[in-house]
């Protein structure tokens, strides 16, 4: 029973960071109907910016977090504008080769600069954790968790309060018609995409603090974002939210009980027959 | 001895808490030529597409010369003699007129070989006036001849029964009297006609029985001449049309 | 463009190619061998990827599975003796192409997007469980010993011929897709799958069998490539390489044409090879760029451009016609 209770504990740990991994990725896809595969990169760049802040001026790695958030947001901004604007409209085989393109070119950009070797930030308080009845709840993921949330709960704010946001849940309700009563999607298009891309960075510094990563880690996290978006649906918080709990405690019991080796697999094939049962996700195309 | 040629049984289809269609039964006799009409919205799409297979209904049956074929996916509604055109026309964008209706030819009842599927073709778009074009790709063609092209590759599967849904809409006064021909003479072939069309005129001269649907039911059913004198048929449908007509 | 397998003057000059490619070993250089090899080996990928995502239009992301069944069925063959390298070619096309049907059933169900990704995590999926499995050799892999045809040994230049045949296979098969009624019912599902399907087409049955075609040509690349290699592990055989490259040399050539596979195949090498001579630490980079410009300025491939002889123009209506 305890081990039960510790499983689900660190399930919904991990599902905190995963749902934040996927949210980015979540809100592309549903308000831009765009699947990009440099998500996994962009966060891995959030990472990487964290690392580099950490050991050049010792600046802990949570305060990097919206420096992290401000890099990404500012290159999906461009990325979006100079780049994947001509493609919004495009087929599926256009969108994903062109977004595959783009990872491997700031993959290749990321090696460069940080090499392939692991990495890890590694801060005095690394080692701390909580102890509730037995159970052990490390600090660093806790705090993960709670600022994951808080970051989904300022997102979901921003989506329905301001104007912007507002637009931006028209537009992924009905192009045309926001077209009509004047939004400018191609500018909605570029915010979306830098928000994404800026939760990404964030998601980057969080999971810099908890996990070792490499330049090649950005493809599980890629893997993760589709089976979250497919278990809580496209396009808004909640989704994520959901779908990231669910998966970070499937994913946990999974490898306790199959076997680590197999989690990837599980995972997979977990997403497999979920799209089987159910062609297009859990919740179908849920909207923001 | 017609009685059970197509029969459409308590037919109902609903989409979440909208019922698009109610109840609907009527016959269809073989060799006639049925006009299904109603306001926008009343449903006539959706039963073509129930007959056809492209939705199940949520009640009721389909029956074809004696098979229930509501379950059939559309596929096999088409093998055995029902083609439909779609409103919304589908052509085969990147394929030539000729090739989207070859494709017909090619599956279908006949499984012609190729070359002699565009035979067929060939001559099915010299029937339907589509020669001039034939080697264009169909994204190139108007809107008329989209429609002109729905009816030939309905055609190309040789059908006993033909679903038409409103394949004279956007054609001008000439257009419609060609067209209008052209049915008659598929229909005097022995092809069995179900004609949706907002064109009062036009359903008139042609139907040998008209169904009128109302909100996904059936409020009427008689001969051209009974349904236009028909009082709920005029407060219901040809009441409004008229009215707005006159405003115009 | 008239007819489904493209420009009939590009087809005649990819046939002449595969001619001119059997005369390759005569230069008795290893280098160019492997160098050809290779445009073979992507150049059947290449037109598997191309029946079902070209011809039939669904977006596959996975194929390099078909590549690892393969590659893994001839390995296995070999550990229990079998080294005929015909045999297992069959062998191979036969187990890609089961695993085909297996999967396609409900997989090609999904349509777009969901697709994509399904396709995806078939890929990665077979590679995770495969280096979990010791009777494939887990993360150590395999190495069959050298190939035989009917019993006797032979050089190790017969893998470039054997390669050449799987390729040849490739192309005549998707020549003969093009032109039969298959051909016309992929396009038609591609074109609008609601539409094809009121015309007696059952989508199902023709998506099943491309995929299993798709996976016949990228399984005989697979087991051809056991042996060129003579040794094969996860990481290889499901290399993302193996995956995107394929796709990207059909966009480059032309998706759903006869000609593109293999013309792409030869560009993207070409391409590849200089990328890696010249810049070997910043090459990823260079083909990320290169995949980004092909996809944004060659959506339709250099067969197009070529017959579109308007070339600015073309690429400018691209570029408007998907953005916002
Ligand atoms: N796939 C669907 N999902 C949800 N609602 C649908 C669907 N198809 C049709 N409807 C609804 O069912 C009702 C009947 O639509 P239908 O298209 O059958 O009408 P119609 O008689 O053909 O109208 P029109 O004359 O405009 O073509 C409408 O309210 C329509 O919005
Ligand atoms: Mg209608």
């Amino acid at each position: 029973m305890q081990l039960f209770f510790q499983d689900l504990v660190n399930g919904i740990l991990t599902g905190g960071i995963l749902a934040l991994v996927a949210l980015g990725f979540s809100l592309v896809w549903g308000i831009m109907n765009i699947i990009n595969l440099a998500h996994g990169t962009f966060i891995m760049l959030g990472a990487y910016v964290t690392y580099q802040l950490f050991v050049s001026f010792h600046l802990d790695p949570f305060l990097c977090i919206p420096i992290a958030f401000v890099v990404l947001f500012a290159l999906g901004y461009v990325t979006q504008l100079s780049i994947i604007n001509y493609v919004v409209r495009a087929p599926v085989l256009t969108t994903f080769l062109l977004t595959f393109g783009l990872s491997l070119l700031l993959e290749n950009v990321i090696l460069l600069i940080w090499t392939g070797d692991t990495r890890s930030v590694t801060t005095g308080y690394s080692g701390a954790h909580l102890d509730v009845g037995g159970i052990t709840i490390p600090l660093v993921k806790l705090l993960t968790l709670v600022i994951a949330l808080a970051i989904g709960g300022l997102t979901q704010l921003w989506l329905a309060r301001t104007k912007l946001g507002r637009a931006i849940r028209a537009t992924s309700m009905d192009v045309g018609a926001a077209q009509l009563t004047g939004v400018r999607v191609a500018h909605v298009y570029a915010i979306v995409f830098a928000l994404s891309a800026g939760l990404a960075g964030a998601a980057g510094s969080l999971i810099s603090v908890s996990y070792a990563f490499s330049p090649s880690s950005a493809t599980p996290f890629l893997i993760k974002g589709f089976i979250v978006c497919v278990l809580g649906g496209l396009g808004s918080v909640q989704g994520a939210l959901v779908g990231g709990l669910v998966y970070g405690i499937v994913e946990t019991f999974a490898s306790q009980y199959i076997g680590a080796g197999y989690a990837d697999a599980v995972a997979l094939a977990v997403l497999l027959v979920i799209l089987v049962f159910r062609p297009t996700g859990i919740m179908g195309r849920a909207t923001a | 001895m017609n009685g059970e040629f197509l029969r459409i049984d308590e037919v109902g289809m609903r989409f979440g808490g909208l019922r698009a269609l109610d109840g609907v039964s009527f016959d269809v006799e073989r060799g006639t030529v049925l006009g299904l009409i109603g306001p926008n919205g009343s449903g006539k799409t959706t039963l073509m597409n129930v007959i056809s297979g492209v939705y199940k209904p949520s009640a009721g049956s389909v029956r074809f010369k004696g098979t229930a074929i509501a379950s059939l996916p559309s596929y096999e509604v088409c093998n055995i003699g029902i083609a439909r055109t779609f409103q919304i026309v589908r052509p085969f964008a990147n394929l030539t007129v000729l090739e989207n209706v070859a494709v017909g030819s090619m599956f279908g009842r006949d499984r012609k070989p190729t070359h002699e599927a565009f035979e067929r073709a060939e001559a099915l778009l010299e029937t339907v006036g589509l020669a001039r074009v034939a080697r264009r790709p169909a994204s190139d063609l108007t809107i008329p001849d989209r429609k002109r092209l729905e009816v030939a590759k309905a055609l190309a599967l040789d059908p006993e029964v033909l679903l038409l849904d409103e394949v004279m809409a956007g054609l001008n006064a000439t257009e419609v009297d060609e067209a209008l021909e052209l049915l008659r003479a598929v229909n005097a072939r022995g092809v069995t006609l179900i004609v949706v069309e907002h064109l009062m005129k036009a359903i008139m001269a042609i139907s040998r029985t008209i169904v009128v649907l109302v909100e996904g039911r059936k409020i009427a059913e008689g001969s051209p001449a009974e349904i236009a004198a028909s009082p709920q048929v005029i407060e219901a449908y040809l009441g409004a049309r008229f009215a707005q007509r006159q405003r115009q | 463009m008239i007819g489904i397998a493209g420009n009939r003057v590009a087809i005649l000059v990819a046939a002449l190619a595969m001619l001119a490619l059997l005369f390759v070993p005569l230069a008795k250089s290893d280098y160019t061998n492997a160098l050809f090899r290779g445009i073979l080996m992507y150049g059947a990928m290449s037109y598997g990827w191309n029946v079902i995502g070209g011809y039939t239009g669904y977006v596959s992301f996975g194929n390099v599975v078909f590549f690892g069944i393969g590659a893994y069925a001839a390995a296995l063959l070999a550990t229990h003796g079998i080294t005929d390298i015909g045999l297992s070619i069959v062998a191979a096309m036969v187990a890609a192409a089961l695993f085909a049907v297996v999967l396609g059933i409900p997989v090609l169900r999904l349509q777009g997007h969901y697709f994509g990704i399904a396709t995806l995590s078939i890929a990665l999926a077979a590679q995770d469980l495969i280096s979990n499995i010791d009777a494939f050799g887990a993360t150590n892999g395999l190495s069959p010993k050298a190939a035989t045809l009917f019993g006797a040994a032979v050089p190790y230049v017969v893998t470039y011929y054997a390669m050449w045949v799987v390729c040849a296979l490739a192309l005549a098969g998707t020549y003969a897709v093009s032109r039969s009624r298959l051909g016309y019912a992929l396009v038609a599902i591609r074109e609008n799958e609601g539409a094809a399907a009121v015309l007696g087409i059952n989508p199902t049955k023709y998506k099943v069998i491309a995929w299993a075609i798709s996976g016949m040509m990228g399984g005989g690349a697979g087991a051809v490539f056991v042996y060129a290699n003579s040794y094969i592990d996860p990481a290889t055989a499901f290399a993302v390489d193996n995956n995107v490259f394929p796709i990207v040399m059909a966009l480059l050539g032309g998706v759903g044409t006869v000609a593109g596979p293999l013309l792409g195949a030869f560009i993207l090498t070409a391409i590849n090879e200089t990328l890696w001579n010249h810049f070997p630490f910043i090459h990823t980079l260079f083909f990320g760029a290169v995949i980004v410009i092909v996809v944004l300025f060659l959506p339709r491939g250099l067969l197009a451009l070529i017959a579109a002889r308007r070339s600015w123009s073309l690429y400018v209506q691209h570029l408007r016609a998907y953005r916002v």
